[in-house]
């Protein structure tokens, strides 16, 4: 056992080193002076982290934006997606909204919610939640759907009243999804907080990555973008970390 | 012996449809009728709201239907619709050929799956759009980084469907296989491609939403030509309407190209459960 | 002619590295054209052992020989028909029965009429072009038993194939298995769980111990062929499977 885990991480190590001489490589014999090298990176990441103040202070004002969405999102979806999950009608109602709202892009309406609410920080906020919430609602929707019948019925058998059902039985058993759907939104409402960063450019990160690439600084344009990765996967992380946590019974189901 | 095949031909029988659109289109409505009033509710609540209200960001949905027929009699539409799938097919196309080439070989070989599958993860759980400042390092103002952009957002969704596609496929029909001889290239042509296409068609799907996100994402960024340059002008211009009309646009293109694979895949796995 | 000798076989279990011992010292023989069938309680390693003769799992110690060559993989004279049919849901039936052929190289106008009398003779006339899901459990079973038949098999291996469908089907295919068997006399070895099965279909039964797999006993089956169904009222066939049934009770009962 230990012996493949060796293995695994020989294999991915070897994998990254090519990676990252093939980049060498192509950025030493490309006409591109724009292009950075690894150690260019490397180095501006740190530059970034350790000396650069106004990078802190840009990462704040842009998750700014991320925490307050993600936190309507949550205060939105989950609600939507249990009264969809329990009420047949709310359900098919909401319905042919939450598949427009799955399926389509909501970079095109970026245009018209800063028509409606300006460059601050309402706009990026809202951003945040058209970005994150349907997808939280549909995932709790699943999960109250997927609670057993004849668990519902059990509990009915016994007695239980309309809330000890809800409390009981269908919130701990929509829970995995719920925590899937949480997971997924967040994952979006990063996204959704870098689009309005980068195509809104007045404040936070999108600000800072224009003046680098204004500056042609191009290994800090990379070591930002580096940066919000990082932050990205190391949010999903602790995300899937709590989520696996909470539902160690349940099966994968989630949607997104 | 005779009964069992009396009654498994009797559970089969499927009685001929009249191929008729109007009865085709009466089901729809009459099975999906909560859904349609929902969205003409919808539609008409926007009519009532753009004109009471007169906001500037919320037209009357009229307003945006005018916009929009207006784009499609101008030609306006046109061209940029044209340069927007041309990116989005070239892009889309390649996500394919390499995510399907590398879902397979993670499927089928578990060193390159080990190898390679944090990367994956990385890549196809972080938010794609912050590939689109790099690539535009790399390619400057180009359809290079468009079509960059379009291939990064889909092919991490393929080549995970890929894999896991083929990595579940039923392992007593591989050996089945084995048990009349099959050698690697046979098992791979006659059981792990055919078994494995339910899966890697979800992941084809998937693949296209993902896409059409990409091609509008990356053309609102790197704005120079595509239905993204479009709402950006529109923006500037504080035409909501017409920015409403290109957005339903892209709806329109998502929604068709899904449509698409769903028809190919429906054709090509009829014989699943 | 199988010949099995002295014949061991491990596997790795993942987690602490200590193997498991499935099959020690495995010693028998099976002689042409002889219906053999091998019944043990769960954990005997019978499956093992028949995959193990079809080829399809290395073995570690001892030897396994047909006709005097020891094997080295799967081979044109033997064919297997699976517990779980194994049948390939997107082929119709005509396309699974040539599988075997196809992959041979066998031309396809040779196929075809091969496949169609073996539809003819497992009496699924009519079903040439249906895919798996329409048939029921019994049909699908004997396109498994026509795709073995088809590459003519000096050596028929059987593993549990009746053991996924109801009684009655069974019954019904067991009666068409003898029925056939006594057309095209090719030698079996079918492992089963079922005394009945055992002792109804076989030349001679072999006993086999759990962990490790042993052979504990070769039983004769003196019965008459043709077996009708009759035959099951016999002195004969209900003292073999008492003696059966006492042997395997005591391997279980000593278990718990």
């Amino acid at each position: 056992m230990k012996k493949r885990i060796v293995v695994d991480w020989s294999l991915r190590l070897a994998v990254f080193i090519a990676a990252v001489g093939l980049w060498e490589l192509f950025v030493s014999t490309s006409q591109n002076f724009l292009l950075p090298r690894f150690t260019d990176v490397a180095r501006g990441f740190f530059h970034l982290l350790f000396s650069e103040a106004r990078f802190w202070e840009a990462l704040y004002i842009s998750n700014q934006a991320l925490i307050l969405g993600f936190a309507i999102s949550v205060v939105i979806g989950i609600p939507l997606g249990l009264l969809a999950g329990r009420f047949r009608w709310m359900d098919r109602l909401l319905n042919p909204y939450v598949g427009v709202l799955l399926t389509m892009p909501v970079a095109p309406l970026i245009p018209i919610v800063i028509i409606a609410l300006g460059l601050g920080i309402a706009a990026r906020v809202f951003i945040v939640v058209l970005f994150a919430f349907v997808f939280i609602t549909v995932n709790t929707r699943a999960g109250v759907r997927g609670v057993e019948a004849s668990l519902i019925e059990m509990a009915k058998s016994f007695g239980a009243s309309e809330g000890q059902i809800w409390r009981r039985i269908v919130i701990p058993g929509a829970m995995p999804a719920i925590f899937a759907g949480m997971r997924i939104g967040l994952g979006r409402a990063i996204t959704g907080m870098v689009m309005v960063e980068l195509i809104l450019v007045a404040s936070g990160l999108g600000r800072l990555l224009l003046e680098f690439s204004g500056r042609m600084q191009s290994d800090l344009v990379f070591a930002t973008v580096l940066a919000v990765i990082i932050e990205a996967l190391a949010l999903l992380a602790g995300m899937q970390a709590l989520e696996k946590r909470i539902t160690r019974w349940a099966p994968d189901i989630s949607i997104g | 012996m005779k009964q069992e095949t009396v009654a498994k031909a009797a559970g089969n029988s499927s009685p001929a449809r009249p191929v008729d659109r109007l009865w085709v289109l009466r089901r729809f409505t009459r099975e999906n009728a909560p859904e349609v009033l929902a969205l003409l509710a919808g539609a008409a609540l926007w009519e009532v709201l753009g004109w009471s209200l007169g906001l500037q960001w919320l037209p009357p949905f009229s307003k945006v239907m005018e916009a929009l027929a207006q784009f499609v009699a101008s030609g306006v539409i046109v061209a940029n619709l044209g340069s927007s799938l041309q990116g989005l097919i070239v892009g889309f196309s390649l996500a394919l050929i390499l995510g399907l080439f590398l879902g397979s070989l993670m499927g089928r070989y578990r060193p390159v799956e080990k190898a390679l599958d944090i990367y994956v993860h990385a890549f196809f759980v972080c938010p794609s759009i912050v590939f689109a400042p790099i690539f535009f390092a790399i390619f400057g103002l180009s359809d290079a980084a468009r079509i960059a952009i379009v291939v990064v957002y889909a092919m991490f969704v393929i080549v995970i469907n890929t894999a896991t596609a083929i990595r579940t496929v039923d392992p007593s029909l591989v050996e089945m296989a084995r048990s009349f001889g099959c050698g690697e290239a046979q098992i791979f042509r006659r059981i792990l491609l055919p078994a494995s296409l339910p899966l890697v068609f979800a992941g084809i799907r998937l693949g296209v939403g993902r896409a059409v996100k990409g091609m509008i994402n990356g053309e609102m960024l790197i704005a120079f030509v595509g239905l993204g340059a479009l709402a950006q002008r529109y923006g500037a211009q504080f035409d909501a309407a017409k920015v409403f009309a290109v957005a339903m646009v892209v709806l329109v293109i998502g929604l068709v190209s899904n449509s698409l694979v769903q028809i190919l895949e429906n054709r090509l796995t009829r014989w699943t459960e | 002619m199988i010949k099995v000798r002295a014949l061991s076989k491990e596997f790795d279990m993942r987690d602490n590295g200590a193997g498991v011992l499935a099959l020690s010292d495995i010693d028998f023989e099976v002689h042409d054209n002889e219906f053999v069938t091998i019944i043990g309680p769960s954990g005997c390693g019978k499956t093992t052992l028949l995959r193990i003769i079809a080829g399809l799992i290395p073995y570690d110690q001892g030897e396994v020989a047909i006709d005097g060559r020891a094997i080295t993989g799967p081979g044109p004279e033997r064919a297997v028909v699976f517990q779980n049919f194994a049948l390939m849901p997107w082929a119709d039936v005509l396309a699974n029965i040539t599988f075997g052929l196809e992959v041979r190289g066998t031309p396809p106008n040779e196929c075809r009429d091969k496949a169609r009398d073996l539809i003819r003779l497992v009496g699924l006339e009519g079903f040439e072009k249906r895919l798996p899901k329409e048939l029921s459990g019994g049909m699908q079973q004997r396109v498994g038993l026509a795709r073995a038949l088809a590459v003519n098999p000096q050596i028929l291996l059987m593993d549990e194939p009746f053991g996924a469908l109801d009684e009655q089907t069974r019954r019904l295919l067991q009666e068409q298995l003898l029925q056939l068997w006594e057309e095209q006399r090719k030698t079996v070895v079918f492992v089963t769980h079922s005394m009945d099965e055992a002792v109804m279909l076989g030349d001679r039964v072999m006993l086999m111990t759990p962990r490790p797999g042993r052979v504990k006993e070769m039983i004769d089956v003196p019965l008459q062929r043709p077996r009708s169904p009759q035959v099951e009222k016999s002195t004969a066939f209900v003292e073999i499977k008492e003696y059966l049934w006492e042997n395997l009770r005591a391997m279980q009962v000593g278990e718990s």
